[in-house]
Parts: C-alpha cells; structure tokens; sequence
C-alpha cells in the first residue's frame, strides 16, 4: 500500500503549491465576503461538490459513504447556482442579517496526477460562523479536492468534504465548507 | 407541575391558543417523557435499514437509547442499549451487524436478542449471585406497518393498528403506493436548539409558513419562481389520534419542490395511475400536492418530496433531527437518485428550505426564557370554525390547508395523555370507519 502511494503521489513543486494556496485562500475570502459569483468562477463546469453523510461504526463494520447515498452536498454546478440564487432573491430572510463567517484553510499538500494539468490537494476547513445574537459554530473538515488547470487559470473541479461531528452540532449548513 | 395538574389548561381550541410554558418547563418536559415518550409508539428503523440477521440500529425512545436488532427468523427485537451491571451503553455505534455485543465497562456481552449471555472473567461470580435470565436490558414491544418499525414500551398500548386508527388511509398512499419502499443508505443527524414539538406541529399543519418563509428556497428550486397564491379550495387538514395530514389536491406542488422533471414525470406516469387504481382518484390527486405530515407523537415526512425524520427530544431546548429519503424498492436507480438528491437539495442542514426552519424554530423556543414572555399565549385560531363532514376523508376534517387545525387537535391529544393515568382515560376523538384499506 505505502510502496503504491508514494510511488503515484508526487509532491508538486514549491511554486505549484504557493499557487494552490493562493488560490484556496482568494476561495476563503470569497465564501467570507458572500462573493458568490465570483466564487462559482472559481470552479470547474463539471465540478461535483460532495460532503457525505456520516455515521459511527465499529471498525469491523467500516464502509465508505458513495455518492449515490444520503449527502449534505452532493452538487452539480445546476444545484451550487441553485444555493446562490437562494441568497439573491431578497426574500431569503435567515441571511438578513447575514452570517458571519471565517475560513480557515491549512494543511495544505499539493500532489500531482496522471493527468499534467489536474492536481490532488489536501487542506484542513475550518469554519467559525457567528450569527444572530451571540451564535457561534465550530466546523472542522478534511477536504480532498482536485483542481484542474483552465486557460492557464486554476479551477475547483472536485472537492470532498469529511466533516469531523457525526451528528451535525448546528441546526443549518449555510456556508460552503 | 403539581400531579394533578390537568393538561388541558395549557391549551384552548375554542379560543385558539397555546401556553408557551410547554416549549421550555423542565417539569412538563419530565412528565412528557413519562406521559407521551414512554407510552407512544416510536419509530426505531425502517426494515431496509436493517435487512439481514445481525443488522442493528441506535436510537432513542425519548431519550431511552434503544437498539434494533434483526433476528435469525426475520423478526426484529428492541431493548434498551444500557448495561444492567452499571449502566453504560453497552453499544456506541450508529448501525452495523454484530452477532453480539459487549459492554465495555467489565465485558458483560448480549446477543443480537439483547439477552444477557457471557460475562467477562464469570469466574469471579459465584454459584447463585446472579440469575441471568433475570438481568437482561428491557425489551420494548414491536410492530410494524408497511416496513416501519415501531416499538412501545407500554404493556397496556393499544396495537400499533389501532394507534395509527384511520389515518392508515392516508398512509397507504406514501408507503404501498407501488410495492414495498426502502430508505436511502445514510442518515443525516443534527441538533437544533429548539423544543421537539416545533418541528412536528410545523409537519403537521403549517403549509402557511411555506409561503412566506421557503419564498427564497422554493424559487431556488424552481428556476426563480416562487408559490402561487394560496389556494383554499379544496384543500385540507386531516386528524386521527394525534397524527395530521395537510395537504391540497392540485397534484404536483412538492414534486416540483423536490426539483427533478424525472421523478415528476414518474409521478405523474407512474404512481399516480397505481394510487388511482389501488386507493381511488382522490388519493392520486393527494399525492404529491403540497403537503406535509406528522405521526404522532415525533414523525415526520413529506410525501412527494419524500424527506422522512424523526425529531428526538434532548431536553425542553434541544432536539436532534434524523433524517432519512424514503423511495420505493421497484423504482430504477435513476429515479431513487434523483429523488434523493433533490430531497438532500431541500430538506437536511444544508438544504435550501430547511436550513430557514431550524431558525424559526430556535427563536420559538430561546424567547420563552423570559419570565413575561413565555406567560404569553401563543395564536393557533386559524381556520377554528373551517371543520366538515367529508363523505370519503376520514379522521377530523377541516377545509383549507392553510389552517392551524391538526396543530389544535396534536395539542389536544397531547394533553390527553399527559392527563392520563390510564389507557382508558384517553380518548378517541375521532368516529373511526373502521375500512380496511389495505390489500
């Protein structure tokens, strides 16, 4: 298994992962600021963006979640413009006031893959949202993401998002992680 | 709460209104999980959740942490996940198979029966120091209806069938409408800061908030337009012992929420002509009209949107969500995932409608920590004078689902049975038809 993983894991270069965490920072920045549009720019036309379920099991009983079961996100670029429109109709009253957010992103390491313009990036989310009065939430996930070169410009083609709560603490999702 | 404090103070359907005391008290909330959760038939699983021998599942009746478990003959058992050595849960996971399990604590083990077999180092035991066939978790009653599983831990309930009453009637139409159904792999859990019964009296009744409160959620899912003008003509509010079905007859409003042309084309090409032929035109109108449900005392679901949850008390504040996506077993693989991801789209933390909800019903509950506030009333007269005869709906009827009248009658028969002292002193509100519907 280890011989296999690094053999197909190859570090990318310094410059290549300054440029990738440049990239999930300015992302950072866009979720924080509600920059929405500018933050679907950011990804691919075929991006799937996934947070699965998550269920305790013992350790015999391990199975990995799939796409095809029950998902927080499991979204096409139709569904992530479908949650952007919903906070522009002006009638979307739970985010007015808005919701304060703060992405931090760490951890970051860059791969390279078979193929020369995708890369494989791991990062830590964490996300500190404040609401309301005095609401304060704590999210922390493990992000898989492979990011694809467009044009010369680095895009968001597949992110995957672990969550480390089994039972999600907050009663909503209303920030992309 | 003194004990004889009589329930029926606390609400008023003459009037409209409910006393804000029953979201926050701790000692109504103690007595509910005597009065309702103890008594109540709960639900533990859905029979696709546990198919096979060994298969387990981790709940909670009230909050009474139970384990459903399928037995070798198909049967499923449910007992109490508590170690009657210590105490301690004597399983932490959510689900899986397991021929038995074992306490962590000092290795007392049961099987997939929750009968107590070997204990660890049993040597220090000694002959006649404990009979196990005496010291195994408590079992509950089960039973099932159309592949729920249902479980009581009151000897004296009545059977599931006379629980549920006549609101099989309308049941029949989400859960045999083409065969068997089965829930999605998964289950999304969360918390929400809000007490247990705002989540079901909004299920059960309240298509008024959908209006004005999923305004921005439905237009996301529905290329930017919103509701039409509520339509009060034939539309109604259905109630049998508790349980409400809200719930229009134009066909088609929460499959469009649901957001997938597919599944409205299969509803429209295939379950409805089955509803038709097995249950009549009414009911294939019914189904998938905007609608919204709540079996009493803490289920919930929404036919044609097919999200299915369970809100589990955790104290007077705090309630935790489960939610399942419920399809039926014969639809083709595309048709299930469609409904699913447009179900997840809509109604988990991060769907587009639901993730308004869990707000409104924080703030219903956080307000009532004032003194002067929670002595207020609460408004639930809509709609009061609306009740009819309908020659073929059963249960309590009211016209106009913009209504507050199965929120009234879920109250009511709360208070009969936080009232209660014994299953006859509950009343049947009701005339029951007594059909059989059913084939």
């Amino acid at each position: 298994m280890t011989h296999l993983s690094e053999k197909s894991a190859v570090a990318a270069s310094m410059e290549l992962t300054f440029e990738v965490e440049r990239f999930l920072y300015k992302e950072a920045r866009l979720l924080d600021t509600e920059e929405f549009k500018a933050w679907l720019d950011m990804l691919t036309e075929d991006i799937h963006y996934w947070m699965p379920y998550r269920y305790q099991r013992y350790r015999k009983n391990h199975v990995e979640p799939t796409v095809n079961d029950q998902s927080y996100y499991n979204d096409d670029m139709h569904n992530l413009k479908r949650r952007v429109l919903r906070n522009e109709t002006g009638t979307c009253w739970s985010e007015d006031p808005a919701t304060r957010s703060s992405h931090v992103v760490s951890n970051i390491e860059v791969e390279n893959t078979d193929k020369p313009d995708e890369y494989k990036v791991y990062s830590l989310i964490t996300v500190n949202r404040n609401m309301n009065e005095d609401e304060e939430h704590l999210m922390v996930g493990h992000r898989t993401d492979i990011l694809r070169r467009v044009d010369g410009q680095l895009k968001l083609a597949k992110r995957k998002i672990i969550l480390d709560q089994n039972i999600f603490m907050n009663k909503s999702l209303n920030v992309f992680l | 709460m003194s004990n004889n404090t009589d329930y029926h103070q606390f609400i008023d359907n003459k009037e409209g209104w409910v006393d804000r005391r029953i979201f926050w008290e701790e000692e109504i909330y103690e007595r509910e999980l005597k009065q309702i959760f103890a008594k109540s038939w709960q639900f533990i699983a859905h029979d696709s959740m546990i198919p096979n021998a060994n298969d387990f599942y981790t709940t909670y009746m009230g909050e009474d942490g139970v384990i459903g478990a399928r037995q070798k003959d198909g049967s499923v058992k449910v007992f109490l996940n508590s170690c009657p050595h210590r105490g301690n849960k004597f399983c932490f996971a959510d689900e899986g198979n397991t021929r038995s399990f074992i306490c962590n604590y000092h290795g007392w083990s049961f099987g997939i029966d929750g009968k107590l077999g070997a204990l660890a180092n049993e040597h220090v035991y000694d002959e006649g120091d404990i009979d196990k066939d005496k010291w195994s978790p408590k079992q509950a009653r089960v039973e099932t209806y159309k592949g729920l599983i249902f479980a009581t831990f009151d000897e004296q309930a009545p059977s599931l069938e006379e629980w549920l009453g006549d609101f099989t009637w309308y049941l029949d139409m989400m859960f045999d409408n083409d065969g068997e159904t089965e829930f999605i792999n998964g289950g999304i859990k969360s918390y929400v800061n809000a007490n247990w019964k705002f989540g079901v009296e909004n299920f059960i009744g309240d298509a008024y908030h959908a209006l004005w409160n999923h305004d921005s959620g439905l237009k996301a899912m529905n290329n930017g337009e919103g509701f039409g003008p509520a339509v009060t003509e034939n539309s109604f509010h259905a109630s049998v012992n508790g349980h409400g079905w809200e719930f229009g007859t134009d066909g088609y409003a929460d499959v469009v929420i649901n957001g997938s042309e597919k599944w409205l084309n299969y509803v429209r090409d295939i379950i409805k002509p089955k509803i038709k032929d097995k249950y009549g035109e009414l009911r294939s109108n019914i189904f998938g009209s905007l609608a919204s449900v709540s079996i009493f005392p803490n289920i919930s679901f929404l036919p044609g949107i097919q999200t299915f949850r369970v809100w589990l008390p955790r104290g007077p504040k705090k309630l935790e969500l489960r939610i399942f996506t419920i399809v039926n077993k014969n639809m083709p693989e595309d048709i299930k995932q469609e409904i699913n991801n447009g179900c997840m789209m809509t109604f988990n933390p991060a769907g587009v409608l639901e993730m308004d909800d869990g707000e409104n019903w924080e703030g219903n509950t956080a307000v009532n920590k004032g003194y002067i506030t929670r002595q207020e009333k609460l408004h639930y007269g809509c709609g009061i004078t609306r009740q009819i005869d309908h020659e073929e709906l059963p249960g309590i009827i009211y016209k106009g689902q913009f209504n507050d009248a199965n929120q009234r009658h879920f109250y009511t028969r709360w208070a009969d049975l936080m009232n209660a002292e014994s299953w006859s002193d509950v009343p049947t509100r009701y005339t029951p038809r007594h059909t059989k519907t059913t084939k």
